[in-house]
């Protein structure tokens, strides 16, 4: 199984802001994150992983493929997700699913029935087979968006955002699905959620404008921050104050408290207490100084 | 607040580009508007900035850009659904009023800002160098503002009002462009209601009322006056916009304020919880081993071509389409009829020439807009980004949206062809010819619609803009029309090239189809190049700045486009390479101005030549051979020339038909000539005598010409020499001298190359003319005698007694002889026929020989062979009793393809086209018999043309044709009831304004009429029957018998010096006309006078027992126009008809008293007494008089007591 190899990718937008800044990653076999907030750039990458978009500069390999240029030969061992997309309301789940089966090249009848099945089944959309996608709920239709992904059994998965229309239960389904299918395949799944990083993922990438702030394994990355977080609950009015003297990663509330969160290297007493690190605090201390 | 949303859109499209483009549009269009509309028109005296001509122009251009309402005002709602901004907009304080007014007004403005280009555009136009100062008027700003306030406004309103309203209640935009069918519908519609008021109030674009407005106007008053908004144009405009009223109080009562609508939410069907809870992991994924192969892609096309036919069928709008197309067919069925109300039999390619005709628009809107949706159907819906990904090719995805458009085509083709068998099925014909309807269509017009559709992903694709393309694949149909009007282009150049000509059942698509093959092969194969451009520029992904594009394409200019490139672009290049082998080595190739250079050569260097002395053709002795299957002929005999003038000829000069084709393999002349090739350009020899034809004297001048086919032409490869229904004249061999048919026609043309306009006839007396029976005579009484070969299959037709008939080497010939001189005039025609005869006994024949009648027809057409022989048979008999005796031993109807659309009368010959007499389906009921008509007109000239000879002076065809019509009418008369008589002239009348309406030149009198067709027809059969009508049958006919006695070309006792003129036959009837009608004579023939007639009041009283007194009072009104068509009234002192009809014994109306009233005042009362109950009064009720408005002449009676 190869990996994808991304060096330098760089890419702005003609009204000249820079979704991508000299982007390097080494994607393996197995589930890989991309975690930042909004407009970080995340589905900028994926895109331009998916063929959809075009990088200014850098490369983009995978085993012998030169991703950038061998767009068609890629789309072969392709699967996308895209983060918003619609579907024909007047069609049913089950025909265009086969529809989309042709177009990946499932040419014949019987395996694609038989794909078509298993992946109506294997998303809970079998006994919806029959029904126009236009009644479809937002549940729904994302997990038909990830069935059409899957058509082709993809050596490269992205999933963009995945899970940001899906309750709880089906989250957790979800993510079974796509670390059962990163045991063969490259998952890449962005998400600016960090629990969905950490629930699945092997490795990971921080990115943020354009960058990347840090990669590796999450609990590697853990690690690095393992005590050097500290909590306290605070008023709300003092919370200017401790931006000031502290480096607050984050500030969340708790019964309508601010809870505040530090990265200092020692104990820093005023009341703080230590608390067990966690992927978020190594997120939002990558994004606190940008 | 409406005010501010009123703003607020405003701003939004101000700030848009494509408003400023369709301004830009409008405006570039306008400045060849008048060109554009009025394209092969010759306005004559009318002014091409004359206000109706502004008028109706811009009713043209609002017809044609209404489609931009419909992006404008149509998508002022829809837009704020399709971003998603409803919830938005609606959550506001807002009132549903302030919305929709707001809105509606704002793009409303807009809309007129944009159509206001007309106006601007049209100015300009004004001030173009190519509009010639002599057709204009000073220029005035009012017509342009009347017309934009009264044309383009209300339409552009309700156009608004429409699409708004439909954008805002449907919400679907490809519904709103389905809208556009509407307006062609009720175009459509309106035009075959007969009640001319209803069908102009419905007129959409009010082509109709601008027109009625104007139909009665004299040519000063249609340059002169501004039309005046009242009657039928002011009710077709308050209709109209009450309609858009409607619309928009339709939308205001009906549009829901919510985001969600309450079907769909209703439609939600709970979800199933345990099916939720499954897990998502249970289930193996089968082993899959994709291939990506030929087989594949295949696969995917096919697969993907289905998926997109099928989801346009799912669309409401294509089923609207295919309904209203059908509905438009079944309606439309009347325009089966020609302008004698009388219906064709519904011949499969008479019914597929309607479908085309109709289809046109649904398939037209159906490329424009469904190929914009196929474009965009996966970013529409938001699917793209999936889409994009899937590894399809680029050409399998294009190309699977391209078929699946042609597969939407063939189901809406398919559609048609049902109805048009239900059609004729419902008619009770059941002759169905598939063949001749998949033919008619994926033959016909298929490959017009591959290469439009082409190009209209083309341009989706490039400009990457739905509605902008949508206008721009519009524009380029126009530009593409335009250019082919233009016609000086090469089918090799001119997009598409040229369509396919008529179908003939007699000569089937005949030597047109193979070329068109070539032609749209060439085309097909130049337009997949360009969807292969499509193909690498199609958007894929997120990409759609220009020059990532480019650069993209680049990268997708793969191995295998590359391959299909090469292959089409070889292909296309060697098949252009045949193709310009054919037409333009093989043949020669003349662009139309080469062609116009050429011709106002000839007339420059030529005409000189016009009267130089020439001896006349005094004998024709002719061997034809005729080569139908392969279009060729030879012809070899000789002609007896005499010099016929009082001094010697040293020259004759012989003008060979002007045809590469044709070419002399000899020409001798008796007792030796020099030949001067002088004038070799022009198909000019002169032979110069080496002895001189003294005046008297004959010589002979035999020659061999052949004519011979090769390969193909690039357009217009001639309809005279073909497969099966040759048909042609003496005009294809030698003539003698200058030929004036080879001069320019049209007078603008004639003005480029420094030409005077084409004068037409000559007056009366001019003393050469007066000794030419037609332009260039260069026979007289010939005698004539033909042998001619042709196919074993086919019949050959010349006029003559039939001597001998014989088969040889495998072909048939037949020799033709004459027993009598004819003029220089005969037809030669083969077909394969069937014949049908009989025998008409000649009375006051004292050797009681028979004539032999025969009608040669196409197999199956048969309809109204029986119609066409008893009207041969009525004609003979009472032209001979009335005229003169008919000269000839047979009488020959011969039918010819519908390349030609008449009928022709030679000696005792007639080629009749076949879409003339034998397709039409008389209802004896309802009809009149227009075969039979047609017959007696044609049989008339062998009166009319073949012994009396008209010379070529203005009138000619008073003596030709309006006696022929005459003639016919009488026939008719005789054979039909008053009831038809009424109906025929009541509709001569009618076809007579509608020519007078279409005329731009001001009308002559009957007695010097030239071109104006109208005239010498309708007028003339009216006028002579209106001169029957006063002063008797009898004495009519004794004129014209004492006419055709003393000017028979043939032994006349006049006829010596020169040929009769129409005045020569005023003479005739001034000498049988009593003293106190001499003035009918004057207002019939030598001036234009028609009448305003109207009853005004009709009482009655009952005396006694069936004693009635009838009071009425009438108006009475005269005019005459000049020659410039200026208009007075004239004091009316006339025999005017006064007719009452009351209710006869069957219940049908009855006539029951007519008498003649020497009617000299204007306004006049009279009291007449009739012994039945009166119920309605008419004045002229037979309608001899010419009056425009003849409604009026009649008025119901009234009781008093």
């Amino acid at each position: 199984m190869s990996t994808l190899n991304i060096s330098g990718l760089s890419k702005t937008y003609s009204n000249g802001v820079q979704a991508l800044n000299n982007i390097s990653l080494e994607i393996p076999k197995g589930v890989f994150g991309l975690l930042g907030p909004n407009g970080a750039g995340k589905s900028t990458l994926m895109r331009i992983l998916a063929t959809l978009q075009e990088a200014d500069q850098g490369s983009i390999s995978f085993g012998d493929l030169d991703v950038l240029k061998q767009k068609e030969e890629l789309r072969k061992s392709l699967g996308y997700l895209p983060q918003s997309f619609g579907l024909y309301p007047k069609i049913s789940a089950e025909v265009l699913l086969s529809h989309l089966a042709v177009l990946k090249g499932i040419s014949n009848k019987f395996k694609r029935k038989e794909m078509v099945k298993a992946l109506l089944e294997k998303t809970n959309l079998y006994a919806h087979r029959k029904k126009n996608l236009g009644g479809f709920s937002g549940g729904m239709k994302q997990r038909f968006g990830i069935a059409q992904a899957l058509l082709s059994n993809p050596k490269i998965l992205i999933v963009d955002e995945p899970t940001a229309g899906l309750d709880p239960l089906e989250r957790n389904r979800f993510h079974n699905l796509l670390s059962e299918i990163g045991e063969t395949a490259i998952v890449i799944l962005s998400t600016h959620i960090v629990d969905d990083v950490k629930e699945l993922c092997t490795n990971t990438a921080i990115i943020n404008q354009g960058e990347v702030l840090l990669k590796g394994n999450p609990l590697e990355l853990i690690k690095e921050i393992e005590g050097k977080i500290f909590r306290k609950t605070i008023l709300k009015k003092e919370v200017k104050d401790y931006k000031k003297n502290y480096k607050v990663i984050s500030e969340k509330l708790l019964s309508g408290k601010p809870v505040i969160h530090i990265l200092n290297e020692d104990h820093p007493g005023n009341g703080f207490s230590p608390v067990q690190a966690e992927l978020s605090d190594v997120y939002f201390s990558q994004i606190f100084d940008h | 607040m409406w005010l501010e949303i009123m703003i607020f859109e405003l701003k939004y499209r101000a700030k848009r580009l494509d408003t400023y483009l369709y301004f830009t549009i409008l405006f570039l269009f306008s400045i060849v508007g008048v060109d554009f509309v009025y394209q092969g028109v010759d306005l004559g005296e009318v002014k091409t900035n004359a206000p109706y001509v502004i008028a109706h122009t811009m009713a043209v251009l609002s017809c044609f850009f209404m489609i931009i309402t419909s992006m404008i005002p149509g998508v002022a709602i829809l837009r704020d659904h399709e971003h998603e901004m409803e919830s938005l907009m609606f959550i506001n304080p807002l009132k549903k009023r302030d919305y929709l007014l707001g809105r509606f007004l704002g793009s409303f403005i807009i809309v007129c800002f944009v159509f206001s280009g007309i106006i601007w555009g049209m100015i300009l136009g004004e001030s173009m160098s190519w509009r010639n100062s002599d057709a204009l008027l000073p220029f005035r700003m009012m017509p342009y503002i009347q017309g934009f306030l009264f044309v383009v406004f209300p339409s552009i309103f309700y156009g608004s009002a429409i699409f708004f309203t439909t954008g805002a209640l449907t919400k679907n935009l490809i519904v709103v462009y389905t809208q556009a069918i509407f307006f062609f519908i009720v175009l459509m519609l309106s035009r075959t209601i007969e009640n001319s008021f209803i069908s102009g109030i419905l007129d959409p674009f009010a082509f109709a009322p601008i027109q009625h407005a104007v139909n009665l106007w004299s040519v000063p008053q249609r340059n002169a006056d501004l039309l005046s908004v009242d009657g039928l144009l002011l009710y077709n405009r308050l209709f109209w916009i009450i309609i858009g009223l409607v619309a928009l109080g339709i939308v205001y009562f009906r549009f829901q304020f919510i985001v969600v609508k309450d079907k769909s939410s209703k439609k939600k069907s709970p979800q199933n919880p345990a099916a939720a809870f499954a897990p998502f992991n249970e289930i193996e994924m089968p082993d899959l081993n994709i291939k990506f192969n030929w087989k594949t892609s295949l696969v995917q096309l096919s697969h993907h071509s289905i998926f997109y036919c099928k989801t346009m069928l799912k669309e409401a709008s294509f089923w609207a389409i295919v309904i209203s197309a059908m509905i438009i067919l079944l309606i439309n069925s009347i325009s089966l009829e020609n302008s004698y109300g009388i219906s064709s039999f519904p011949r499969t390619y008479l019914i597929i020439e309607e479908l085309q005709e109709m289809s046109i628009y649904f398939f037209l809107i159906i490329l424009i807009f469904y190929s914009g949706e196929l474009i965009w159907k996966e970013r529409t819906i938001k699917l793209d980004l999936i889409y994009d990904a899937l590894p399809i090719s680029d050409f399998v995805s294009l190309a699977g949206k391209f078929i699946g458009l042609m597969m939407i085509f063939t189901i809406l083709t398919l559609s048609l062809i049902i109805s048009g068998l239900i059609f004729q099925s419902v008619k009770g014909f059941y002759q169905f010819e598939i063949e001749l309807y998949i033919s008619g269509f994926f033959l016909e017009l298929f490959p017009f619609l591959v290469l439009f559709s082409v190009v209209s992903f083309l341009i989706q694709v490039l400009l990457n803009s739905k509605y902008i393309s949508h206008l721009m694949v519009l524009l380029f149909f126009i530009l593409v029309l335009i250019f082919d009007k233009m016609g000086f282009s090469h089918n090799l150049y001119q997009f598409g090239g040229d369509n396919l000509s008529s179908y003939s059942d007699m000569n089937g698509y005949g030597h047109f189809l193979i070329p068109y093959i070539y032609f749209k092969t060439y085309w097909i194969l130049f337009v997949f190049m360009l969807f292969l451009v499509a193909v690498v520029f199609s958007i894929r992904g997120k990409e759609t700045h220009l020059k990532t594009r480019w650069r993209l394409a680049k990268q997708r200019f793969n191995a295998s486009i590359l391959k299909m490139g090469l292959v089409s672009l070889i292909l296309f290049i060697s098949l252009g390479s045949f193709i310009f082998y054919n037409t333009n080595v093989l043949n020669d190739y003349w662009t139309a101005s080469k062609k116009d250079n050429y011709r106002a050569d000839y007339e420059k260097t030529l005409k000189k030549l016009t009267y130089l002395p020439q001896p006349k053709i005094i004998a024709v002795n002719l061997q034809v051979e005729l080569y139908p299957s392969d279009r060729d002929y030879t012809v070899e005999g000789y002609y007896l020339l005499t010099n016929k003038t009082n001094q010697p000829l040293q020259e004759i000069h012989i003008q060979k038909r002007i045809d590469p084709q044709a070419k002399f393999e000899y020409l001798k002349i008796e007792g030796g000539a020099k030949l001067n090739e002088k004038y070799k350009d022009y198909h000019y020899f002169i032979y110069e005598l080496d002895q001189a034809l003294e005046p008297g004297d004959t010589i002979e001048m035999a020659f061999k010409q052949s004519y011979i086919t090769e390969g193909f032409v690039e357009s217009n490869p001639g309809s005279k020499i073909i497969h099966n229904g040759t048909f042609f004249n003496q005009d294809y061999f030698p003539t003698l001298g200058y030929n004036s048919s080879y001069e320019l026609e049209s007078d603008q043309t004639r003005k480029q190359y420094k030409l005077e306009a084409k004068s037409g006839r000559v007056d009366r007396n001019d003393p050469l003319e007066l000794q030419n029976a037609k332009s260039g005579d260069d026979g007289y009484e010939i005698d004539f005698e033909i042998i001619i070969g042709t196919e074993l299959s086919q019949t050959a037709i010349a006029p003559g007694v039939l001597k001998r008939k014989w088969t040889e080497a495998n072909r048939n010939y037949f020799h033709y002889k004459m027993d009598q001189a004819i003029i220089n005039f005969y037809s030669i025609v083969s077909a394969d026929y069937e014949l049908f005869q009989d025998q008409w006994m000649q009375k006051n024949d004292s050797l009681e020989r028979s004539v032999q009648l025969e009608i040669y027809h196409h197999e199956g057409h048969d309809y109204n062979l029986h119609r066409m022989m008893e009207s041969m048979q009525h004609s003979l008999d009472y032209f001979s009793e009335q005229f003169s005796p008919y000269p000839y031993r047979q009488m020959r109807i011969m039918e010819v393809p519908r390349y030609v659309k008449y009928a022709q009368s030679f000696p005792n010959s007639i080629p009749y086209s076949e879409s003339l007499g034998f397709m039409m389906d008389v209802n004896d009921e309802t009809d009149i018999d227009m075969p039979f008509f047609i017959t007696a007109h044609e049989v008339a000239h062998q009166w009319w043309g073949l012994q009396l000879i008209a010379a070529n002076v203005k009138g000619r065809k008073m003596l030709l044709e309006s006696l022929a019509q005459y003639s016919a009418i009488m026939v008719m008369k005789r054979r039909f009831s008053e009831d038809k008589m009424n109906q025929l002239i009541e509709n001569e009348m009618d076809r007579y304004f509608l020519g007078r309406a279409n005329d731009f030149n001001p009308e002559v009198p009957l007695s010097e009429v030239d071109k104006q067709d109208y005239i010498a027809y309708r007028k003339g059969g009216i006028n002579l029957y209106a001169l029957q009508h006063y002063i008797s049958e009898d004495s009519m006919n004794l004129a014209l018998k004492r006419f055709i006695r003393d000017w028979n070309g043939f032994g006349g006792l006049l006829q010596k010096e020169r040929y009769a003129t129409s005045a020569d036959l005023l003479e005739y009837f001034k000498v049988v006309t009593p003293d106190s009608l001499q003035y009918v004579v004057e207002d019939l023939f030598e001036t234009v006078t028609y009448y305003d007639n109207k009853m005004i009041s009709g009482h009655f009283e009952e005396l006694a027992d069936d004693l009635y007194r009838v009071d009425l009072e009438l108006e009475a009104n005269k005019y005459r126009r000049d020659s410039l068509g200026n208009e007075k009234m004239i004091g009316v002192d006339d025999w005017v008809d006064i007719g009452i009809y009351g209710e006869g014994e069957d219940g049908n109306e009855k006539l029951i008293y007519l008498k003649k009233y020497r009617i000299n005042e204007g306004h006049t009362r009279l009291s007449i007494e009739v012994n039945w109950e009166p119920l309605k009064i008419g004045i002229d009720p037979n309608h001899v008089l010419i009056d425009g408005d003849f409604g009026d002449n009649f008025i119901e009676m009234v009781r008093r007591d």
